[in-house]
């Protein structure tokens, strides 16, 4: 059974890496002439009260081809289990739903958050690029992308070019990443807005694959501020169009006194309340602009960034985030921390009220919801004489969220409205050469 | 949100005073260069992205030791 | 038409007094002393290569540096690395590993560098048998290692 963070995962690893985050970096010490780099890593992570845990592990190569010509590639393997908040709202009473495949029931206990049905699900992705000098003060970069899992495929291509001036001061560049997803939901794809129905009733969805546009542009600029701090500013501009609904996530239809979701009798086996489907727009256009500075303080080094990002959908965020790394004999101990904060999107709905006209768009998924989230962590490095690196990074990650007070009726108000999340994040990476 | 300002301070910020190619030491450390990590700064970006609605924004190039 | 009249005297005072100041800085630059000695290395082609600890293409230069300083050292050619580091260890390390079989000249507080106003990192200078700078070769390209030893080639057949 699928949980659909991999769903909008997937594309943002493709996105992320398309636009270069993997490409063009010194991996270990500078690979030498013929030589391969490596950078792996090993990750956990686990929220609380056994919803997501995601084991993923990748490996990163980078080959110097000499004269800045440069390759690279990343391969990453994660596997995602457990189940995450599916929209639907906690109730006084044990709710069921028809699991995704339509052939059987699962079971939230008395005032829990729903969440979907436990599944297991593993990814597979490729990135590959290529970086060359086009003259001296030019750079371009190509890159293609990859991934696969159940219920989904990506494949992307990026390109950019970065200018150089005032002797290297000061970097200007320019990218595209375009990328198409196909997803093919678990027992089909739900019409929006429609009513999850009994075990062994599809008639709601629809069998065969949905697609997803996506177009990233890219306009950044570098500049070295003096001996010891360099700034970077980026523009950031996306078109997203396609099936952009999560096929898995839902409502409930709530009485609109009580604020209880409506009950209904299965035919069989099916749900025992009234939920709907989510709808979104089939068009997504985000806008953001990112700015990050580092600064050497002698050997400790810090670094801060700020992204601000709106889109068309209503979403408005803010991201800070601060880093300190502080040497610590042959290695160096740097903490980090990271807030976030979003505002909900225009068809963001807790609840549906029984008798309201249905509206034409409308998500529960906690994603688009308004909440703060924060993360802490420490990460701690170590060089080893034969110039090699391993690190290791422990982090803790609290999402806290609110429902806007007119959304929340009746009874629902002495229940937990709003999924806040937890999680441990641990990583182990190692860097080498051969 | 206006645009205008942000293009005057970037405007600006090219006016600083220049880094010298043979005063760029601190700045080739592999620990100044803004892409040091990007094996980490991806997964970091792939958690985010399926727990929040942002994604992204990091681009490439510029800094560290300017040579070539 | 009314043009204001201030100082068309003034700025051709100023002017002169402009031109009189940059002839004396100059004329008291190139009267400074020369770290480098060139002057005594008149009728020989001098290969200055400014480089540092930290400049990555700067190990790949080296190897070639020691190559073309031992097939034409007896033809006449001086290779002169400039080394720019604040940090003399960082140097010493650096040619720990990549050793230079040529002169080595330091120049920490980048005064050399500064008369030069090098354009970037590493910069080679080639300077013919006349003293004159022939050659500027700003970063170091594998790809153009036979021309740039075509053009000394060149350079050295005129100190026979």
């Amino acid at each position: 059974m699928k949980d659909n963070d991999s769903f909008n995962a997937t594309l943002a690893a493709a996105t992320c890496a398309l636009l270069g985050s993997t490409v063009a970096a010194p991996v270990a010490a500078q690979a030498e002439d013929g030589g391969w780099s490596f950078d792996s890593t090993l990750l956990y992570y686990g929220e609380s009260d056994n919803r997501v845990r995601d084991i993923s592990a990748a490996v990163s190569t980078l080959r110097d081809f000499g004269d800045e010509r440069k390759l690279s590639g990343t391969l990453t393997a994660d596997t995602l289990t457990g189940a995450s908040a599916s929209g639907a709202i906690a109730l006084n009473r044990p709710q069921t739903f028809t699991s995704p495949s339509g052939r059987a029931v699962y079971t939230t206990p008395a005032d829990e958050v729903p969440l979907d049905d436990t599944f297991l699900d593993t990814r597979f992705a490729l990135n590959a690029s290529w970086t060359q000098p086009l003259a001296r003060l030019y750079t371009v970069s190509a890159g293609v992308g990859f991934s696969t899992e159940y219920d989904y495929t990506h494949i992307g291509a990026n390109l950019s070019l970065a200018r150089d001036f005032n002797k290297r001061n000061t970097t200007v560049n320019a990218g595209v990443a375009w990328s198409q997803d196909d997803v093919d939901p678990v027992g089909g794809r739900p019409t929006a807005l429609s009513q999850m129905l009994d075990v062994g009733d599809n008639s709601n969805k629809r069998d065969g694959s949905e697609s997803k546009d996506v177009l990233d542009l890219l306009l950044g600029f570098t500049q070295v501020l003096n001996r010891t701090t360099v700034l970077r500013v980026n523009y950031s501009y996306s078109d997203s169009s396609g099936y952009l609904n999560d096929p898995y996530k839902l409502l409930s239809v709530v009485d609109p006194v009580t604020g209880d979701t409506l009950a209904r009798v299965p035919i069989g086996q099916g749900p025992n309340g009234v939920y709907l489907f989510e709808s979104r727009p089939d068009a997504r256009t985000k806008q953001s602009l990112y700015a990050e500075v580092k600064h050497s303080f002698g050997a400790p080094v810090m670094h801060f960034s700020y992204r601000y990002m709106t889109d068309d959908w209503g979403i408005d965020s803010h991201t800070g985030e601060v880093r300190l790394r502080w040497p610590l004999g042959d290695g160096y101990i740097e903490p980090q921390l990271r807030y976030y904060t979003q505002s909900a999107a225009d068809f963001y709905r807790a609840s549906l009220a029984n008798g309201t006209a249905l509206p034409r768009y409308a998500s529960a998924d906690f994603r688009l919801g308004d909440f703060d989230a924060t993360t802490i962590g420490v990460k701690y490095g170590h060089g080893t004489t034969t110039g090699n690196e391993w690190s290791i990074r422990a982090e803790y990650y609290q999402q806290n969220g609110s429902v806007p007070g007119e959304q929340i009726i009746g009874n629902q108000a002495d229940r937990e409205q709003y999924p806040d999340l937890s999680a441990v994040i641990v990583q182990f990476g190692y860097r080498f050469r051969l | 949100m206006n645009k205008m300002p942000i293009c005057l301070v970037l405007l600006a910020l090219t006016g600083c005073a220049t880094v010298q190619p043979w005063e760029r030491d601190v700045l080739a450390r592999p620990e100044m260069s803004l892409d040091n990590a990007p094996l980490e700064a991806a997964i970091d970006d792939h958690i985010y992205f399926s727990k929040e609605a942002s994604s992204g924004g990091r681009g490439f190039g510029g800094g560290g030791c300017g040579c070539n | 038409m009314q043009r204001p009249r201030i100082g068309t005297v003034a700025i051709h005072r100023l002017l002169l007094c402009f031109v009189l100041v940059c002839a004396v800085l100059s004329a008291a630059a190139s009267d400074a002393p020369d770290p480098l000695d060139l002057a005594s290395l008149r009728g020989k082609v001098v290969l200055l290569d400014f480089w540092a600890s930290w400049c990555e293409p700067c190990r790949q230069s080296f190897p070639w540096l020691n190559e073309m300083q031992a097939k034409y050292a007896d033809r006449g050619l001086v290779i002169i690395g400039v080394n720019v580091d604040r940090e003399r260890a960082q140097a010493d390390r650096f040619l720990y590993d990549v050793p230079a079989h040529f002169r080595v000249v330091y120049d920490p507080a980048g005064t050399l560098a500064s008369r030069y106003d090098l354009p970037g990192m590493p910069v080679s200078y080639v300077i013919g048998p006349n003293g004159e700078v022939v050659q500027r070769h700003v970063g170091f390209r594998a790809a153009l290692r036979a021309e740039r030893e075509a053009e000394l080639q060149k350079l050295l057949e005129k100190t026979q």
